[in-house]
């Protein structure tokens, strides 16, 4: 009812290919990006800067390691490393005078490089064996950064990110901080989306579903792990270069630690695995449910005359958001993205169920 | 026959092939020849080495001795995505589709080897992939059409029934316009009716795209109705080649298959 597919006809490949093939999407869409692009107009600027923006690159950092984990079906345990080598790598080459877009795409190809030597290694065992060696990344990259001064310029130090300059123009307004995010996750989004329908997406799905009968069709595994390792890891580095210029504005290894990690994991996991609309979800749970939360928690406490100890009202919020992943997870095993696809599958053909869609 | 058969040149040569493992031998000396435009048939009992013997074709258990050679070149020890990229394509017995993925990106897996799969061709898939993608579904909407299997195109492959799940997996080894085409037990599983639909198949297969089929089977009434010739395999070593009428008749055969009692009747 909400949706219709009935009566929409394609004549070419093409345009059944296309990325919306269904009118209604393309309004939806069409409505989406305008609410995204006008939001600076509307939204109170702490808004903007603290829940919009950190949610735009998170998701970019999402669909990034879905990209790993969803479509080639390798875990990574050490995504927040990878981010942190891309944030190093573009505030040291901004400070040696490297203009800030150049040093950005720079910043990728390094995560993407140690991402691929790395691979190289870990890509040689599967499964929990291969969780485990890129947890090693995560613990050798927090060594490092910390540990050599040339990089992090001491074991407690922290270094103050210069301000982005896009073509020689600074950005410093809020505005234009959340249009780079912006712009940086749909890029990525489009990526993902294309990944949907070449060559080079359905190699990465074979790959994960059956190795053997990959092989037998032509597809070299090992070839196409490594190539998703590197693109994931570029996607990465860009994402912390840009998590760093738009949002921290200085960088610490805290920042990309492993705790860092295993929310980003969190994030692709409950956002569903595989799925794009789901790495959005899945970010702006992990980012905001602390937060609401937290507030839900105090205002029910208010409104029932409760006194709650502080530490009470620390923890009650954490262990309510663990318990809602997990009551998540049992509902919908793929994630809030295949919750919304069955909302959708059942809106397709609303009112009448017995219809296949 | 379709094509005229040509003795010349075969399509595979097994040349003693040997494979063991640890102290089992698996493939004891095969010599196998399958000559262009024929559906050679592979038989033997459970554990006879019928697989195998495809898996030492396809690259995945390298024969530890004696040589495999496609169209006259030596492909011994060859990974199996190099072996796809020669010409050899190949059914699993037990299915071996990609699940989450629709029927038509399965069928269009099956291109891969004709695709040029990137990163950059990925990112800017309007100027880049797009004309690609369209010629490769032309391809795949042929062998849809080929296989009948228009009214499942858009199905995810994890729900199909068992029967159209065998015959996405052939259209993913056509796709591929391969000369030769290992199937590895098509029809178990089957009833009557889905087994006639799939010797058909087989045999429009060979006759219309020019593909030399492998076919490996254990009912021997598709063996004798659609096969050329055939090999048959017991405990990995040969104890029968030739016409199918002949092969089935032999006292070996009978004995392996069937078991020693018979032989006397």
């Amino acid at each position: 009812m909400l949706y219709r597919k009935a009566g929409i006809f394609h004549t070419d490949y093409a345009a059944d290919r296309a990325l919306f093939p269904i009118p209604a999407d393309r309004w939806t869409i069409g409505l989406l990006l305008l609410i995204a692009a006008t939001a600076p107009l509307y939204m109170n600027s702490l808004y903007l800067s603290s829940y919009l923006l950190p949610w735009l690159v998170w998701t970019a950092a999402t669909l990034g390691l879905n990209l790993i984990l969803g479509w080639a079906g390798q875990f990574h345990l050490g995504y927040a490393a990878v981010m942190g080598i891309g944030a190093y790598a573009a505030v040291h080459a901004v400070r040696t005078g490297i203009p800030w877009e150049i040093a950005i795409v720079l910043a990728g190809f390094t995560a993407a490089v140690i991402g691929i030597g790395f691979a190289f290694a870990a890509l040689r065992v599967k499964g929990l064996y291969l969780a485990l060696s890129t947890l090693a990344l995560q613990f050798v990259m927090d060594w490092t950064i910390s540990h050599v001064q040339a990089i992090s310029g001491g074991t407690q130090a922290t270094l103050q990110a210069p301000d982005i300059r896009l073509l020689g123009i600074p950005i410093t307004s809020d505005a234009g901080l959340y249009y780079i995010a912006l712009v940086w996750c749909l890029l990525v989004t489009s990526f993902m989306l294309n990944l949907k329908r070449t060559a080079l997406g359905r190699a990465l799905v074979a790959v994960r579903e059956k190795d053997y009968a990959a092989a037998v069709i032509g597809v070299n595994s090992f070839y196409f792990k490594m190539v998703a390792f590197a693109t994931s890891s570029f996607i990465g580095g860009v994402t912390g270069a840009i998590l760093i210029g738009t949002f921290y504005h200085a960088v610490t290894p805290e920042q990309f630690s492993v705790d860092v990690s295993i929310q980003a994991l969190a994030m692709v996991i409950v956002g569903g695995l595989g799925s794009i609309i789901g790495s959005y979800f899945g970010a702006a749970f992990i980012l905001l449910m602390p937060g609401v939360m937290n507030s839900f928690i105090s205002w029910l406490a208010n409104l029932l005359g409760l006194s709650l100890s502080l530490e009470t009202l620390a923890h009650l919020p954490q262990a309510l958001y663990g318990a809602l992943i997990i009551v998540f997870l049992l509902v919908e095993p793929l994630g809030l993205g295949k919750i919304y696809n069955n909302i959708r599958d059942y809106l397709l053909v609303w009112p009448f169920g017995y219809v296949k869609k | 026959m379709a094509l005229a058969e040509d003795t010349s040149n075969p399509v595979l040569e097994c040349r003693s092939v040997e494979r063991r493992f640890g102290g089992i031998v698996a493939l004891n000396g095969i010599d196998m020849e399958i000559r262009r435009g024929e559906i050679f048939g592979l038989v033997g009992p459970n554990g006879c080495g019928k697989t195998t013997l495809t898996n030492a074709i396809t690259g995945f258990y390298p024969p530890q001795r004696g040589n495999i050679l496609f169209n006259g070149n030596d492909i011994t020890g060859i990974a199996p995505h190099k072996v796809a990229t020669l010409g050899i394509a190949r059914t699993f017995q037990n299915l071996a589709l990609f699940n989450g993925m629709s029927v038509l990106d399965n069928i269009l897996l099956g291109r891969h080897t004709h695709m040029k799969p990137g990163v950059a061709r990925t990112a800017l898939y309007w100027w880049l992939a797009r004309s690609d993608e369209t010629a490769n579904r032309a391809v795949v909407e042929d062998v849809i059409d080929f296989l009948q299997l228009e009214s499942v195109r858009d199905e995810l492959v994890d729900g199909i029934p068992i029967g159209l799940k065998k015959r996405v997996e052939l259209a993913r080894a056509l796709a591929a316009e391969p000369n030769f085409l290992i199937l590895d037990e098509p029809m178990a599983g089957m009833n009557q009716e889905e087994k006639e639909y799939m010797a058909r198949f087989i045999l429009d297969a060979r006759d219309e795209r020019n593909v030399t089929v492998l076919l490996i089977e254990h009912h021997m009434d598709v063996i004798t109705g659609i096969c050329d010739r055939m090999l048959a395999l017991n405990y990995g070593a040969m104890i029968g080649s030739g016409k199918p009428a002949d092969v089935v008749a032999d006292p070996r055969v009978v004995e392996a298959y069937i078991g020693g009692a018979h032989v006397s009747r």
